[in-house]
């Protein structure tokens, strides 16, 4: 069964100056699917999923959001992108606010949601990530996987029906990756739609359905996670699957 | 209080005379000139804080404008227009930066009176302040919202928020958190400058140390007197800032919401 496809992208092609990062790159996700991109630093994943949100805008190519082309204008841009939430590797918390104003930020001044529902809205996410009793505090009071777990929270308030995740844990001290895994685990089972570029590999096998290995600006290949970490095709993927898996062995 | 001054003013309130000493004088003059002295402080103070305010709100359109990029997509008016906005505030802060406040003061008043703007000697002064504080705000303005990090701008941004929301819910209030202390600071640099209005005659208190100095030809001791005055004056201003810097700070403790602890799992 076909479900059905929310983001489509279209021959995108992002230059930085001289510099090509992305090489007509199309994918598309479809309602349910969590897909992982991973692939080495530089590859231009992390491009890749900043241009899907337009924080950064595609040079040539289309992003299509259920069919329909995301215009570069304020307002298309607004009501796509309060569709579409994003978690970045640097949390990126309002500083001048407390975490339950993080909370309420998108649904009262964007969504104009009556200041109850934002409120409750706040609570659930917040409980769903754990950090409902830290409403008080402020992101500089918090640690870096509080901070995320957060930030996921803030996101999740906006009932986005895609979520990116832009390297979220690669901030974080190894003893905090695992709880904000946790959250995005949850998450994925409960069907939410999501795009996790990602350095976690173990992460990738076990969570995504479909996993994009990208290199050098290309989408090299894109496959379920079970064919592409036990048998990848292409031999950049098999370089850089080796490479890692070495690298493992050695810690 | 005036038992002191008595003795000093030799008991009947007439001037020290030319065998008085400097401290007689120094007493005799604010004794004499305690209610003009009182009013000049208060013109002073009128007059910096005024022109502050009024200055700080050019300063930071000024620093808001010089901020904002110009994109490459943007449409051809916003493009020409921020063009032109950027040229005419670029012209206004180097012409303000680059000539002393009192000649700006000089030609204002008088400029504006020759060609029939009947401007009181207060009105050119507050205008001069706030002139000179717009010009030199915008860069302080500017240079503390770049300090925040662009992260900041991303998150809202992502969430859908526009330009303007992001920039007046996220970005300002983190830019005036830094900014404050040397918001405080142009304040009480404004309250000395104040001085140099007597040109154009603002009844501050130079010009009223001038006057009560010329009365007696004892302009040491009339100067001595609004010294201590300019000097209270900052002192004062300078503590109450500070307290207020550190209230703004907040506390680094925060209170766990017990309502919401074991419903966390």
């Amino acid at each position: 069964m076909p479900a059905e496809t929310v983001i489509e992208v279209k021959n995108l092609v992002k230059n930085f100056g001289e510099h090509q990062v992305l090489r007509k790159i199309d994918f598309s996700i479809s309602k349910g699917e969590v897909v992982c991109v991973i692939g080495a630093s530089g590859s231009g994943k992390s491009t890749l999923l900043r241009c899907i949100n337009h924080l950064e805008t595609p040079t040539a190519g289309q992003i299509l959001f259920h069919g329909k082309e995301v215009k570069n204008t304020q307002k298309d841009l607004s009501a796509y992108r309060s569709k579409v939430g994003m978690v970045f590797q640097s949390f990126n918390l309002f500083a001048n606010m407390t975490v339950l104003k993080n909370c309420m930020f998108g649904t009262t001044k964007i969504l104009h949601l009556p200041k109850e529902e934002a409120h409750s809205r706040a609570i659930q996410h917040l409980k769903e990530v754990g950090m409902a009793p830290y409403i008080n505090a402020r992101p500089d009071q918090l640690s870096g996987g509080q901070k995320q777990r957060v930030a996921i929270a803030r996101a999740l308030c906006m009932n986005p029906e895609v979520l990116l995740f832009d390297e979220p844990t690669s901030a974080l001290d190894p003893e905090m990756v695992g709880e904000v895994l946790n959250v995005m685990r949850d998450l994925a089972s409960k069907g939410l739609t999501m795009i996790v570029v990602t350095h976690e590999m173990g992460f990738a096998r076990d969570v995504s359905s479909r996993t994009i290995f990208m290199d050098q600006g290309y989408v090299v290949e894109d496959e379920s996670p079970d064919v592409l970490f036990v048998h990848p095709k292409n031999e950049r993927t098999k370089a850089f699957l080796s490479r890692y898996m070495s690298d493992q062995q050695q810690t | 209080m005036s038992s002191i001054i008595a003795y000093f003013t030799n008991a009947t309130g007439s001037s020290p005379g030319a065998q008085g000493t400097t401290f007689q004088w120094i007493a005799y003059i604010a004794g004499q000139y305690k209610f003009m002295f009182l009013q000049a402080a208060w013109v002073t103070v009128y007059v910096a804080f005024l022109g502050t305010i009024l200055g700080f709100l050019i300063g930071f359109l000024v620093g808001i404008v010089n901020s904002t990029k110009i994109e490459p997509d943007d449409n051809v008016v916003k493009k020409a227009l921020l063009r032109i906005v950027k040229v005419i505030i670029a012209i206004y802060v180097e012409i303000f930066r680059d000539t002393p406040m009192i000649v700006q003061g000089m030609v204002l008043y008088y400029g504006l009176r020759d060609n029939n703007v009947m401007v009181t000697s207060i009105v050119a002064g507050v205008l001069v302040i706030m002139l000179n504080t717009g010009a030199y705000m915008g860069e302080t303005v500017r240079a503390g919202i770049n300090s925040i990090d662009p992260g900041q701008t991303e998150g809202a941004l992502a969430m859908g928020e526009s330009h303007f929301g992001t920039m007046f819910y996220v970005v300002l209030p983190q830019a005036i958190r830094n900014i404050v202390p040397e918001m405080c600071n142009t304040f009480l640099t404004n309250l000395k400058e104040t001085s140099v209005l007597n040109v154009i005659g603002v009844t501050e208190l130079f010009l009223m140390a001038k006057t009560a100095g010329g009365a007696y030809y004892k302009y040491y001791e009339s100067y001595l007197v609004i010294s201590v005055i300019y000097l209270v004056m900052c002192f004062v201003f300078n503590r109450i800032f500070r307290v207020l810097e550190k209230k703004m700070k907040g506390s680094k403790d925060y209170v766990l919401a017990a309502e919401y602890m074991n419903t966390d799992e």
